[in-house]
C-alpha cells in the first residue's frame, strides 16, 4: 500500500488541510459555526497568518461565527500567541487563528482557543468535534446578528508589554544588540521588526519581512532551511539571529558564528532563564533532551514529561503549575507568566536578556549546556504492526526503564530511545539521545535494525 | 404539506431566499456563492453589495469566502442599492454580481440575487445551470496560490448618478417638492447624495438605515403608502410622494392631495411616459397586471406581451426581442425596467420618470392619474392543495368556457371588460386569485371563482 497523504484532517486538533479541493470554505464555515455554538455566542477573536488562503478562510470563519450569533473581532495578520493573549485580555468567549503554523503554504488550518486564550483541552475538543458532526448549530435570526469589528493595533502592544515584564528591557536596549531576523514573510513580518528594533533597540538586519509575499523557505524553521539567515549573521557580524515560523509561535536561534542552535538547547537556555527568575517546575515532552533535566536539577527543580503535542504539555503545565515548558525538537518555549502558549517573542527576549545579563556570546551560553547527542528519524509501518515492534524493542533492552505514555520510551544508562506513531502520517517517529556520538548512533542503529 | 417549513427557505431559478437562521443558513450561502464562482466565466471580478439587514454581514462574509475560493476577485460596495450594484457590474465590466438583500420582504428574511454579464438577472437556462452546480456541490475551488482578493469600492453612487443625470433633466426635476419614505432602506443613500450633489430637495422620512427594525414592512403597495407617506403630502405641500423597498428596485407613490395610489398604477403610468418617447413599442408584463396597461398601449400604438408571473419569465421574455423593440418591462408590484437603463429594475429611475412626466405635461400627479379610465382590481388567496391544482384549473376553464383562456401561468380568462387569473404563488403555499374590471369591481365573478377554488382546497 502506498503511503496515504492526509490532505484533510478533521479531528480533535481542529481542522487542517490543503486549501482548495480539500479544505473548503464551507468546511471552515461549518467548523466556525460549531465553535460559535460551543462557546455560546458572544465575542470571538479571529486572526491569521500570511498564507494566500488566509483572507478567504477568515471570511468563511467570520460567516460561521456570525451565523451562530457571535460578534467577530478581526485582528488581521498576527502571530498566534499574540491572538491568544488578546483573547484572554479582552474577555472574549474564544478565538480562532487561521494558520497551519509550520506546514507548507498549500495547507491551512483553524487553531481554536477558549476564553482564557488557551488551546481547547482534550474534553473541550471532543465536545466541539461531536457538535460539528451533529451539525446541530445555533442559527441566529436577524435580530441577533452581530457585527465584525476590526482591531489591528492593540494586540501586539499587549503581547510585548507582557513579555517585557519578565526581562530587564533597559539592560537589553543599552547593549544595542546586532540582530538578524528571518520572519519567513509570515505573521512575524508584521510585528517582529518593531519588537526588536523599536522596543528592544536592536540594530536589525531583517529578511523575509514582507507579509504579502509567499514563504521564501520551508515554513518550519529547521536548521537545514535556515542557510540564508545563518549566512546573514556571518556576513553582517550579528550577535544573534532569530528565525520564526509563519505564525510566530516557533523560534530558531542562530549563534554569532552562523550556527543554528539545537532547539533542545534553546529550550534549555530558556528554562535556565526562567528558573533564575521564578520558582517552580518544568514540563517537556518525552522526546525533549535530558539537558532539561540537568538544567532543572541545577536549580533544584523537577521535570515532568508528557506525550508529544503542545496541548499535552500545556495541560500538564496547568496541572503542576509549571514555570516553564516546551517541546525541544519543535522549537517551542512556553512561559505561562506571559501566556500559556508557545511564544517566539518570549524566546527572543530571554536570549537577549541572558546575553545582556552575562555579557557572554550566545555560543558561549549554549556551549555551557550539558552536551548530549541526538538522532531523529522516521520509519514507515503498517497499522497493526506497532505493538509487535514495541515488544521486540522492549525485549532487546530488558534492563531499560519504560515509559508507555506515548509510544515507548526506553531509559538506558547511556541515554534513551523514544518510538511513537505519528498523529498525521502512517509513520513511526524514532528519537535517540546519548552522552556521546558513538552511543547515540549505536542506539539509533539498533532500533532501525530491529524494525527492518 | 407543512406550510411554515415551505415558507422559510426557497432555492429556485430566482436564487436563494429564506428566513435567516430558520431556513437560510451560512452553509447555503457558502455553497451558493461557490456555485456562482464556479458558474461564471473565468477571469473578471464579481461585484457584491447588500441592503441594511443585520444578517447581511454574515451573508457577505460567506459570499466573499466562496467567491475568493473559486479564484474570483471580489469588489464589495458595502451597503448599496441593487440598481447601483447592477450599474457597477456594467461600469467595471465585471463577470457578474450578487445583491444580498430580501428587497420587499420583512427584516428577518434575506436573499441572494445573481447577475451575470451586463448586470442582467440570470436567464432560466443560466439559473438552471447554477442550480445544478449548487446541487452537485462540485465547485471549482482553485489552488491555494490562485485564491482571489477582496477590494472595496467606496463610491459607486456617483457614476450611477452621472448616468441618470445624462438621461433626466435634473435642473427641471429638482424644482419639484418630493417626499420619500425610505423605509429604513438603501434609497436614502441615493437621495441624500442627489440633494447634496445636484441640489434636489427630497424630504426623506424613515431615512436612517436599520438592520433589524424597519420603520414598517418594506413592501411597495397602497397600504404601506397610506401608512406614513400619504398623510404627509398636504401638510408638507408636496408635489408627489414615493415609497421604496429595502434595496430600491421597487417603488410605489402617493399624489399631491394625499391619495395613496395602487401599486398596479406604476406600470401603466410609466408605459404612458415611455411609449411616446422611443421606437420601442412592446410592453412586457405578466398575466396578473392591470388591463389599463393594454388600453394605454393601444392609445400609443404599443403592444402588451403577457408572460408568467415572476422575474424569471420577464427576463427570459426580454431576451427574445431586440432591445430597441421594447418600451418597458415590469410587474404590478412596482418593479419596472426601462431600456435606457439596460433593463434593471430600478425604483429611483421609475420615480424620476414619473417626475419627468409631471414636468413635461405641466400637470399634477392626481390629474394625470385621474385622467385614466377607472379599473377596479380584487385580490384574494386560498390555501394550496398542490395535487388538486390540475383538476381545479380544468374545472375553472370549463366553468368559464365563454371567455378567452390563457394558460401561460395557471389560468387567466378574459372578456372584453373583465378578466380573472388563478395561479399558484411562487413564494407562499397559496393559490392567488386576481380579478379586474373596467369600471366597478367584478365582485360577483371574483367571489364565484374563489368559491370554486376553495372547493378544491
Amino acid at each position: 500500500m502506498p503511503p496515504r497523504e492526509h490532505l484533510l484532517k478533521i479531528g480533535v486538533a481542529g481542522i487542517r488541510g490543503v486549501v482548495g479541493e480539500f479544505l473548503t470554505p464551507s468546511l471552515a464555515c461549518s467548523f466556525a459555526q460549531a465553535f460559535g455554538t460551543y462557546v455560546g455566542g458572544g465575542r470571538v477573536v479571529v486572526g491569521r497568518d500570511t498564507r494566500a488562503s488566509g483572507e478567504m478562510l477568515m471570511h468563511a470563519v467570520a460567516c460561521g461565527l456570525l451565523a451562530a450569533g457571535c460578534e467577530v473581532v478581526d485582528t488581521g495578520i498576527l502571530p498566534t500567541p499574540t491572538i491568544q493573549m488578546y483573547v484572554a485580555a479582552t474577555r472574549a468567549q474564544g478565538g480562532i487563528a487561521v494558520t497551519a503554523s509550520h506546514n507548507p503554504p498549500e495547507y491551512n488550518a483553524l487553531k481554536l482557543f477558549n476564553a482564557q486564550g488557551l488551546f481547547f483541552n482534550t474534553y473541550e475538543r471532543a465536545e466541539l468535534l461531536d457538535l460539528y458532526h451533529q451539525s446541530d448549530f445555533r442559527q441566529a435570526p436577524n435580530e441577533e446578528m452581530r457585527r465584525v469589528i476590526t482591531d489591528y493595533e492593540s494586540a501586539p502592544k499587549l503581547h510585548f508589554r507582557k513579555v517585557l515584564a519578565h526581562v530587564d528591557a533597559e539592560r537589553i536596549r543599552k547593549r544595542k544588540f546586532r540582530v538578524a531576523l528571518d520572519a519567513v514573510n509570515g505573521a512575524g513580518a508584521v510585528t517582529t521588526p518593531g519588537f526588536l528594533r523599536d522596543i528592544l533597540n536592536c540594530d536589525l538586519e531583517a529578511i523575509s519581512v514582507d507579509p504579502t509575499k509567499p514563504f521564501p523557505r520551508e515554513a518550519e524553521p529547521r536548521p537545514e532551511v535556515l542557510g540564508e539567515i545563518a549566512e546573514l549573521v556571518r556576513r553582517c557580524h550579528r550577535d544573534i539571529g532569530f528565525a520564526q515560523d509563519p505564525d510566530g509561535d516557533r523560534l530558531a536561534v542562530i549563534d554569532e558564528t552562523g550556527l543554528v542552535l539545537d532547539n533542545d538547547d534553546v529550550l534549555a537556555l530558556a528554562v535556565d532563564a526562567a528558573l533564575r527568575r521564578l520558582p517552580g517546575d518544568v514540563v517537556v515532552n518525552l522526546t525533549t533532551s535530558s539537558a532539561i533535566d540537568d538544567v532543572a536539577a541545577a536549580h533544584g527543580r523537577r521535570v515532568y514529561r508528557t506525550p508529544v503535542g503542545e496541548a499535552n504539555v500545556v495541560e500538564t503545565m496547568q496541572a503542576v503549575n509549571a514555570v516553564i515548558g516546551g517541546e525541544g525538537s519543535n522549537g517551542g518555549i512556553i512561559f505561562p507568566a506571559v501566556h500559556l502558549c508557545r511564544d517566539s517573542y518570549t524566546g527572543m527576549a530571554f536570549m537577549l536578556d541572558r546575553m545582556a545579563e552575562t555579557g557572554e556570546k550566545i555560543s558561549t551560553l549554549a556551549g555551557r549546556l550539558p552536551k548530549y547527542f541526538r538522532r531523529y528519524g522516521k520509519v514507515a509501518f503498517q497499522h497493526g504492526r506497532l505493538g509487535p515492534l514495541m515488544q521486540s524493542l522492549e525485549a532487546r533492552f530488558p534492563a531499560a526503564q519504560n515509559d508507555r505514555s506515548d509510544g515507548l520510551k526506553l531509559l538506558l544508562p547511556e541515554g534513551w530511545i523514544h518510538v511513537r506513531a505519528s498523529n498525521t502520517e502512517p509513520l513511526l517517529r524514532v528519537a535517540a539521545e546519548a552522552k556521546s556520538e558513538e552511543q547515540v548512533e549505536k542506539l539509533y542503529g539498533e532500533v532501525l535494525t530491529l524494525f527492518g | 404539506m407543512a406550510g411554515e417549513a415551505v415558507k422559510s427557505l426557497r432555492i429556485s431559478q430566482v436564487g436563494l431566499r429564506g428566513v435567516v437562521g430558520g431556513g437560510l443558513t451560512a452553509a447555503h450561502v457558502l455553497d451558493f456563492a461557490s456555485a456562482f464562482g464556479t458558474f461564471l466565466e473565468p477571469g473578471k471580478a464579481v461585484i457584491i453589495g447588500r441592503d441594511p439587514r443585520a444578517s447581511g454581514i454574515m451573508i457577505r462574509e460567506g459570499v466573499v469566502a466562496g467567491l475568493l475560493a473559486c479564484g474570483r476577485n471580489v469588489i464589495d460596495l458595502g451597503i448599496a442599492p441593487t440598481p447601483v450594484i447592477q450599474h457597477t457590474i456594467r461600469r467595471m465590466d465585471a463577470a457578474g454580481g450578487i445583491s444580498i438583500g430580501a428587497s420587499h420582504n420583512a427584516a428577518e428574511w434575506n436573499a441572494l440575487k445573481f447577475f451575470g454579464r451586463n448586470a442582467i438577472y440570470l436567464s432560466t437556462a443560466e439559473a438552471n445551470e447554477l442550480l445544478d452546480i449548487y446541487h452537485l456541490k462540485k465547485f471549482s475551488f482553485c489552488e491555494w496560490n490562485e485564491i482571489g482578493k477582496l477590494h472595496k469600492e467606496a463610491n459607486a453612487l456617483d457614476p450611477y448618478l452621472d448616468e441618470l443625470a445624462a438621461v433626466f433633466d435634473f435642473n427641471a426635476l429638482r424644482q419639484l417638492r418630493v417626499v420619500v419614505d425610505c423605509c429604513s432602506g438603501t434609497s436614502a443613500l441615493i437621495l441624500r447624495r442627489m440633494n447634496e450633489r445636484f441640489g434636489f430637495s427630497f424630504i426623506l422620512i424613515n431615512e436612517k438605515m436599520q438592520g433589524v427594525a424597519f420603520a414598517h414592512e418594506p413592501a411597495t403597495n397602497k397600504d404601506m403608502v397610506g401608512l406614513q407617506l400619504a398623510p404627509l403630502m398636504q401638510p408638507l405641500g408636496a408635489d408627489a410622494g414615493f415609497l421604496f423597498d429595502a434595496d430600491s428596485d421597487r417603488v410605489a407613490f402617493a399624489t399631491e392631495d394625499g391619495t395613496p395610489v395602487s401599486e398596479e398604477m406604476v406600470l401603466p403610468l410609466l408605459a404612458d411616459y415611455q411609449l411616446p418617447r422611443g421606437e420601442g413599442k412592446l410592453i412586457i408584463t405578466n398575466v396578473s397586471s392591470t388591463a389599463l396597461v393594454d388600453e394605454i398601449a393601444v392609445r400609443h400604438g404599443g403592444e402588451v406581451v403577457r408572460v408568467a408571473v415572476g422575474r424569471q419569465a420577464a427576463i427570459d421574455a426580454l431576451s427574445i426581442y431586440r432591445p430597441e423593440q421594447i418600451a418597458l418591462a415590469g410587474e404590478g408590484t412596482g418593479a419596472i425596467m426601462m431600456p435606457q437603463f439596460r433593463f434593471v429594475y430600478d425604483g429611483i429611475v421609475s420615480m424620476l420618470a414619473v417626475l419627468s412626466m409631471m414636468r413635461e405635461r405641466g400637470r399634477k400627479l392626481s390629474g394625470i392619474i385621474g385622467a385614466y379610465p377607472k379599473y377596479s382590481i380584487l385580490k384574494g388567496q386560498v390555501p394550496l392543495v398542490t395535487h388538486r391544482m390540475p383538476a381545479l384549473l380544468a374545472a375553472l376553464r370549463e366553468t368559464y368556457a365563454d371567455g378567452r383562456a390563457s394558460v401561460v401561468d395557471g389560468l387567466r380568462v378574459d372578456w372584453p371588460d373583465r378578466w380573472f387569473h388563478v395561479r399558484v404563488s411562487q413564494t407562499e403555499p397559496v393559490v392567488r386569485i386576481i380579478s379586474e374590471r373596467r369600471g366597478e369591481a367584478p365582485r360577483e365573478l371574483h367571489d364565484a371563482v374563489i368559491e370554486q377554488v376553495r372547493s378544491f382546497a
